[in-house]
């Protein structure tokens, strides 16, 4: 995914000079394309989170289109009063992007870890929350949030996660449909998609089929189709890599409450707890079931309810 | 010592600030009495924005900071015109154009809301570098105040500016010598603040900032040097003018009474460009 939003935004910024690109200091040889194609409209603003806001948001206050990139954590957490402050308050047009959300950098440490990134940007107003799943959707989803021209807030994730097919393309703001199904419906965001296939393959084998959609836009959250869905559906699974505050399962749950939600809702994903021990990130979704196996058991039980 | 009109203008936004303060029932009367001869002499024809043009590209862009001390600000600004000095009796009102912090939403000429403090250099660097990258040889300058240089973020920025040669930047910092409840020197171990931004690598100087020829004398004669970000490190006194609110912490957050506002008035020898007519 990383090498496809390299690629996507080289691509666009050749068409469109108002594009810049800082980073905090991170994306080694990831960007050199980008820098080389056109210097003075990349900038490394050093280990300074602080700063690297600073500069994509007094560029975007001057006319500018601007990316500011950083691990996750980097980008959300360390500089959220400059992201509230900078860029969400007076509205301007700067995309900051998280690489390798929730645990992909699980063996890291805590420091590392974004599983709090989605509450954090949900919670501010102006900012639209994305978290593509795979490197089409972010190839398909990056230009859409050039053409918000406001704040908004994309996760990338590692270099080679598989590409899926799904029903339909990506439209920023609306519910992806991955697979159709009946009764039950997996939704995820951000690259836990490939999580829930893996699951989805396992059950349609045992001829279990629900429907899968990537909710790759958190905020705002299609609720069209989610209320749609709810009708069709006994049951909602959320999957997230997120804690349970603030996430996508605190918008659905939410938004479930007020509308009246007329199927179970169930939640899979991390408990509110730091994620300590380094354990890799697929032992970490296994002990605390939400890998594909466990995503799939808690489809099996609700099928057969 | 003679005074020129720049100093008498200078006690008319005193008195108007004082009145302001007062009548918003809003105190930071020390941050904004110390920058009054700076914002004059920055508006009296240095800072080039045209008045109903205040967005033109090729316009200097100005960020006041230090966001707390606008009454200032605000006075200064109805004074050259940017707008009508009747809103002044609207400060810190509900739904006003002139909050207690600068907001870009409620007065649209600004270039940067401010309040939270430490941001306005950083904004001003990105868009200095902005501009530069365009070809607009416009000038960004910040005013912060002395207290902002406790924020971490600040000195991002001024590595930033250096290393990026942004000579096309000036930063005056307030150097009143109080900050909310201490005083900046003993929050700052007694360092110069122009050694620190010449060891970031900025062209720096420290000027008498309540002396309208000092800065005028400083104002004229920037970027001190090409290729670096300049830095004026302006001496005031905080709650400057006014010998009971002078150099005291007190009066970081203190609202006039009515025997303060009079006090002062009389001090001052100025009347205040605008009052409200029904406080």
């Amino acid at each position: 995914m990383r090498k496809a939003f390299s690629e996507t935004l080289t691509r666009l910024a050749a068409a469109d000079p108002r594009i810049a690109f800082v980073t905090g200091d991170l994306g080694f040889q990831v960007f050199d394309e980008f820098e080389n194609s056109f210097p003075g409209r990349y900038i490394n603003a050093g280990v300074a989170e602080a700063q690297m806001i600073y500069t994509a948001a007094g560029m975007a206050s001057e006319g500018w289109k601007t990316v500011a990139y950083s691990i996750a954590s980097f980008a959300t957490a360390r500089p959220f009063e400059q992201i509230r402050y900078c860029v969400a308050y007076p509205n301007l047009p700067v995309i900051l992007v998280g690489a390798g959300r929730g645990y992909l950098y699980s063996t890291s440490g805590v420091s590392h870890h974004a599983a709090d990134d989605l509450a954090l940007m949900s919670a501010l107003p102006n900012m639209t929350v994305v978290a593509p799943g795979d490197p089409c959707e972010i190839e398909q989803l990056l230009p859409q949030l050039f053409a918000l021209n406001g704040p908004a807030y994309c996760t990338v994730g590692r270099f080679g996660e598989p590409s899926y097919l799904a029903e339909e393309p990506a439209v920023l703001g609306k519910a992806r449909l991955l697979r159709k199904g009946e009764k039950v419906a997996i939704i995820g965001t951000g690259e836990i998609a490939n999580e829930i296939l893996k699951a989805y393959d396992v059950l349609t084998a045992e001829g279990i089929t629900p429907f899968v959609y990537q909710m790759h836009t958190v905020k705002p959250l299609d609720t069209a189709t989610l209320g749609e869905l709810s009708q069709k559906v006994e049951t909602l699974i959320v999957v997230e890599e997120h804690v349970p505050y603030g996430g996508m399962w605190s918008a659905v749950a939410d938004w479930g409450v007020r509308e009246g939600l007329p199927c179970r809702l169930l939640r899979l994903g991390p408990p509110d707890s730091f994620a300590l021990g380094n354990l890799k990130q697929n032992e970490l979704r296994k002990r605390w079931k939400f890998d594909a196996t466990a995503i799939a058991d808690a489809c099996r039980t609700a099928w057969r309810r | 010592m003679y005074a020129t009109a720049l100093d008498e203008r200078a006690r008319t936004i005193r008195a108007t600030t004082i009145q302001m303060a007062h009548d918003g029932r809003e105190g930071h009367l020390n941050g904004a009495l110390s920058c009054v001869e700076l914002l004059l002499c920055l508006f009296d024809g240095w800072l080039r924005i045209p008045r109903e043009q205040e967005k033109a590209p090729e316009r200097d862009r100005f960020i006041f900071s230090k966001g707390h001390a606008c009454a200032s600000l605000y006075a200064v600004l109805a004074e050259r015109g940017y707008f009508p000095v009747s809103w002044l009796d609207r400060y810190a009102t509900d739904d006003s154009p002139l909050p207690s912090h600068p907001c870009i939403h409620a007065l649209p000429l600004l270039d940067c809301s401010a309040g939270s403090l430490g941001h306005g250099l950083g904004m001003a660097t990105g868009k200095a570098y902005g501009l530069r990258l365009d070809g607009n040889s416009s000038r960004t300058v910040a005013l912060i105040s002395d207290g902002e240089c406790n924020e971490g973020s600040t000195w991002e920025s001024a590595t930033f500016a250096a290393s990026h040669k942004l000579d096309n930047l000036l930063l005056i910092v307030d150097n009143n010598g109080v900050q909310s409840v201490g005083r900046s020197d003993d929050l700052m171990g007694g360092t110069s603040l122009e050694e620190k931004f010449t060891s970031f690598g900025w062209a720096a100087r420290t000027v008498e900032g309540n002396t309208t020829a000092a800065v005028k004398m400083a104002l004229s004669e920037v970027p001190f040097v090409k290729g670096k970000p300049s830095v004026i490190v302006a001496k005031t006194t905080a709650g400057a003018g006014v010998s009971f609110m002078q150099d005291q912490v007190l009066w970081h957050y203190r609202v006039p009474s009515d025997d303060d506002l009079q006090r002062a008035l009389q001090e001052l020898g100025a009347t205040p460009l605008h009052k409200r007519s029904n406080p």
